[in-house]
């Protein structure tokens, strides 16, 4: 026969596989419409079962010549195409059954449920195959995708720890995850572009279509890694060019470790590489800037009611309850606005109080806000007198005091604040006080200068 | 009350005057018309749910589009102010220090360079340009400034360097365009629409989106490059002028009181408000808030925008003169401005195209003068936040639209008269400081003549990618839907710069 045909006709298998679905399932659901000794539907289930049996049939046909000629690896196929056969065996058995009789048969009620059973399970397994496992996982929100087991490792790609780096298995600790993340997804058991799977050491020394692709000892050599540093616009660039391009950093790894013997055996401490190459793969801890505690956020009449008294007032985030207050267009606020705040006392990470009438006694409020994180009282008649009464505000971090009258003795009582790491105090008697005096957080006085230079003048 | 009345009957006297038998007819052809029209367009008068606006269940931004909305997750920076250099200053001669370049000065340009490129001016094989300044490095983070920065030099520590900028315009205008909106043709909205668009304004009685020019011209593309595109218009870059009143027709006309102006603005809000509650049409409610915004901006405005009043110490560390239109005032205003809590302040200095066709153009003259205009005040600028504590949340940016050869310019296959050099767009440096930018950095490396990135290299997206995630934004989830589809400003591009990120 011609070549095409079998190639062609395996191509049809996505299409046929939804004959023997279709049919089998009216089937049953004729057979579970029908009463125990009815016989009205009996011609119409037979029908269903001989012809649901012959669609399996050429589903099975059509799959197994896709499996010869589009290079999918049996390990993959084989529950899929031996389920198949079964379910096809089954259809023509119970077909077989009904002739037999005049009526229905013993407990065929159960048979055909186990029939559905079987079907499903073929088919689950088939879209398997087609769209990739996660297929139905990916859209759970990934709180359930964990439960389930699934976990997003390989989307992350390369991440190191800071300490004890050298010990790491050079290929599968540092290379793999690397592939997996890059090049996985079109040279994988399933989906072998190139005839080439890289899910693995023991597939990767395999090779593919032109065959091998590493060669220990000589990175130029390896197909591995001079596709990756071909120009972007060539063909054989690796990955191609609309995907993920690879950092050079990773490049440099996998080029380090193929000049290494490109072996499983070695550590990524074997390599000559500096820690600075691996800067971009430190796990880094991320520390919020806000309170990392949770706090109920205000509700959307509350936070209608801070704008509506004149306070600019918006959360710090989206999804946040952390709460940045301003009194930007309201430089009246004093003291006895206080009131208005007070709803807000557990949400308020950032208070801008600029500008405003507020006295040194706006500290004792102040000191009731646990979550307050940024604090400015710019522009001012703060004294400084109360400030050790931020010592209790446990997140606080950036204090702006500019344009006021504090002077540095004030800030005294906030040495060893368990938090504060920046204080401003340009434009104040502290800014321009002369002091060696060094403090627990970072004092930013100002007063900064640049002196004239001669080249101020020349006009060329 | 009276006012109202005697309003509404002027208006309805001269309607009656000017409406004739034949406007009825008209009407009545083009309404019913337009009535069976309606309903196939949408979008005019649906909401974004896709519920039509009932006047009952308005958000706060339907009544006031400038209204602040919390960013998607926390972004170190609140405001960005964006210093545009228009014209495009010579890297080779600020940032990007090339001994190799020196070497081949005044000889042919290697055929290499010169396959496949097109220039906007150099013809047939030009000569090489060596650098024309001293360059030294400086600060702890060693980084190179050249002579002509000599202030520049001092505060290197507070900024990250992107040297291997590239872009794909060599013209003007399109690349000034494609720097600001992230696309060369018009009507895209330019970053500082975006963000102030998604962010709206902190203070209510300023705009959002400042501009200020300086250097005797606007950029060439026009002001589309503070445009708001498709966005709304209100998200558009309003220009402020430092000499003269600050915006245009914002004071009271001679003769008329402010009172008076109080008494016509509530009149015409009251005409509104009676509109809106018979019609229900959202629009009138937002217009009846940009009557009092304008009535508020009336005050605040002039006086965030006078430098005056500033102590001594502070004009002499920007260099600045009031009174005059200059990039030194424009840097202090940003600063005032910013500090008064507008989103986005936007600088434009004209003058740094450097072709050397006149020595105002030349690389060793013109260009020097240049610099020394702007080096104290950006510099000043960058100390003034700092010691203000308003670096902590305010980005800087820094940069031309594209950068220049290595070549000397040759126009029509001629020696110029002075030292210049043509567009370039395949390598050129811009900074970035402030709010959550890694301080010291430096990213990017070009070849032994700056000609090209040979790695780090950054797009126009990379850099607005990176510029609204320091904002709090993912660029690829900041969309505005438009003719049917999302749009971004960072279209289906850019990359983060991370190495830039603190
Ligand atoms: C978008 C899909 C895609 C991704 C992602 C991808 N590749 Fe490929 N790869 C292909 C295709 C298609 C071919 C076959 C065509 C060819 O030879 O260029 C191929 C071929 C190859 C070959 C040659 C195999 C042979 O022997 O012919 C190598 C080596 C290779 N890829 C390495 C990689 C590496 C390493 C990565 C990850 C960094 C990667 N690829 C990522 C699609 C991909």
């Amino acid at each position: 026969m011609i070549d095409f045909v079998f190639p062609l006709f395996g191509r049809f298998h996505p299409i046929l596989v939804h004959l023997p679905i279709g049919i089998l399932l009216f089937g049953v659901v004729l057979v579970f419409l029908s009463k125990k000794r009815e016989t009205a539907h009996l011609q119409s289930i037979r029908l269903a079962f001989l012809l649901g049996g012959l669609a399996g049939l050429l589903s099975s046909i059509s799959g197994f010549l896709q499996y010869q000629y589009e290079g999918f690896a049996w390990d993959s196929v084989q529950f899929h195409f031996i389920l198949g056969l079964t379910t096809t065996a089954a259809s023509f058995w119970l077909y077989y059954e009904l002739r037999k009789n005049a009526a229905f048969p013993d407990h065929f009620r159960l048979k055909s449920s186990a029939l559905v059973v079987l079907l499903m399970f073929t088919g689950h397994l088939g879209g398997n195959i087609t769209h990739g496992e996660t297929y139905l996982i990916e859209p759970l929100p990934t709180g359930i995708q964990e439960l389930l087991g699934y976990s997003n490792e390989e989307a992350k790609g390369l991440v190191l720890p800071v300490q004890g780096w050298e010990e790491l298995a050079y290929f599968e600790q540092v290379v793999q995850p690397i592939l997996n993340q890059n090049c996985k997804s079109c040279h994988n058991p399933r989906n072998k572009k190139g005839d080439l799977d890289l899910s693995s050491y023991e597939t990767l020394l395999t090779g593919g279509e032109d065959g091998s692709i590493l060669t220990g000892g000589n990175s130029e050599a390896s197909a591995l890694f001079s596709r990756l540093i071909l120009p972007k616009d060539d063909e054989d660039h690796m990955p191609p060019k609309e995907k993920r391009q690879l950092q050079k950093e990773e490049i440099e790894l996998i080029k380090a470790w193929i000049d290494l013997g490109g072996k499983t055996d070695s550590k990524l401490g074997d390599a000559d590489i500096h820690a600075e190459l691996l800067e971009p793969f430190f796990e880094k801890v991320e520390i919020p800037f806000y309170p990392n505690v949770s706090v109920a956020p205000l509700s959307e009449e509350q936070l209608k009611e801070l704008k509506a008294n004149g306070f600019f007032a918006e959360l710090v985030e989206k999804e946040s309850s952390w709460l940045m207050v301003s009194c930007v267009n309201f430089p009246q606020f004093s003291e006895s606005d206080w009131a208005k705040l007070k709803i807000a006392s557990q949400q308020i990470a950032f208070l801008d109080l600029s500008g405003t009438q507020v006295t040194d006694q706006i500290l004792d409020s102040i000191q009731t806000l646990p979550n307050l994180t940024v604090l400015k009282l710019n522009q001012t008649a703060i004294s400084g007198e109360k400030l050790g009464e931020l010592q209790s505000i446990s997140n606080l971090k950036n204090l702006y005091l500019n344009q006021t009258q504090v002077t540095l003795e004030q800030l005294r009582p906030l040495q060893n604040h368990p938090s504060l790491s920046k204080v401003f105090v340009f434009d104040s008697p502290a800014s321009s006080e002369e002091s060696n005096a060094s403090f627990s957080f970072v004092l930013e006085k100002g007063n900064y200068q640049l002196p004239p230079l001669p080249t101020d003048t020349i006009v060329y | 009350m009276k006012n109202l009345e005697k309003l509404l009957s002027e208006l309805q006297v001269q309607k009656l005057q000017t409406q004739t038998r034949r406007h009825f007819l008209m009407d009545c052809v083009s309404k019913v018309g337009g009535l069976a029209l309606a309903p196939l367009l949408f979008g005019c008068e649906i909401g974004k749910n896709g519920q039509a606006k009932d006047g009952l269940n308005l958000s706060e931004r339907d009544l006031n589009p400038l209204a602040p909305l919390p960013p998607p997750f926390a972004g170190k920076a609140k405001s960005i102010i964006y210093l545009h250099m228009a014209g495009a200053p010579s890297q080779l001669e600020l940032f990007d220090f090339k001994p190799e370049l020196a070497k081949l000065h005044d000889q042919d340009c290697p055929e290499s360079l010169l396959e496949g490129r097109k220039f906007a001016f150099i013809r047939g094989v030009p000569k090489m340009l060596g650098p024309q300044a001293k360059f030294n490095q400086h600060g702890q983070s060693g980084a190179w400034v050249s002579d002509y920065l000599p202030h520049f030099s001092k505060v290197v520590d507070e900024v990250a360097f992107l040297k291997a900028m590239h872009t794909d315009q060599f013209n003007h205008g399109p690349a000034q365009l494609f720097m600001q909106t992230g696309s060369p043709r018009l009507g895209r909205p330019s970053l500082g629409s975006w963000v102030t668009y998604g962010l709206g304004t902190i203070n209510q009685n300023l705009p959002g989106f400042v501009v200020l020019t300086s250097g005797g011209k606007t950029p060439d593309a026009g002001k589309s490059v503070w445009g708001s595109g498709f966005l709304p218009s209100v998200y558009q870059g309003v220009q402020c002028r430092s000499k003269g009143d600050p915006v245009l027709y914002l004071e009271d006309p001679s003769g008329m009181s402010r009172d008076l102006k109080k008494k016509v603005i509530s009149a015409i809000n009251q005409a509104n408000q009676e509109d809106f509650e018979s019609i229900g049409d959202p629009e009138i409610l937002a217009r009846i808030n940009q009557f009092e915004m304008a009535y508020r901006m009336q005050i605040e405005v002039p006086e965030v925008m006078n430098i005056n009043d500033e102590p001594d110490y502070i004009h002499q560390l920007y260099g600045t003169q009031p009174g005059e239109e200059s990039f030194a005032n424009n840097c202090l205003l940003a600063r005032k401005l910013v500090e008064k809590g507008v989103r986005v302040v936007q600088l434009y200095d004209w003058g740094w195209d450097t072709h050397g066709t006149d020595k105002d153009g030349s690389i060793d003259m013109g260009l020097r003068n240049k610099c020394r205009k702007i080096d104290r005040p950006m510099s000043a600028l960058l100390l003034d936040l700092k010691q203000r504590g308003l670096l902590e949340d305010t980005l800087v940016v820094w940069g031309g639209e594209f950068g220049r050869t290595p070549m000397q310019e040759n126009r029509e296959g001629k020696v110029q008269g002075f030292k210049g050099r043509d567009h370039h767009v395949d390598a050129f440096t811009m900074w970035v400081a402030g709010g959550g930018v890694k301080k010291g950095a430096s990213y990017g490396i070009t070849d032994d003549f700056g000609f090209s990135g040979i790695d780090e290299r950054t797009s126009v997206h990379d850099l607005h990618a990176t510029l609204l995630h320091l904002m709090g934004f993912d660029h690829e989830k900041f969309t505005y839907d438009f003719q049917g589809r999302p749009f971004r400003l960072t279209d289906v591009e850019g990359e983060l710069i991370r190495k830039i990120i603190a």
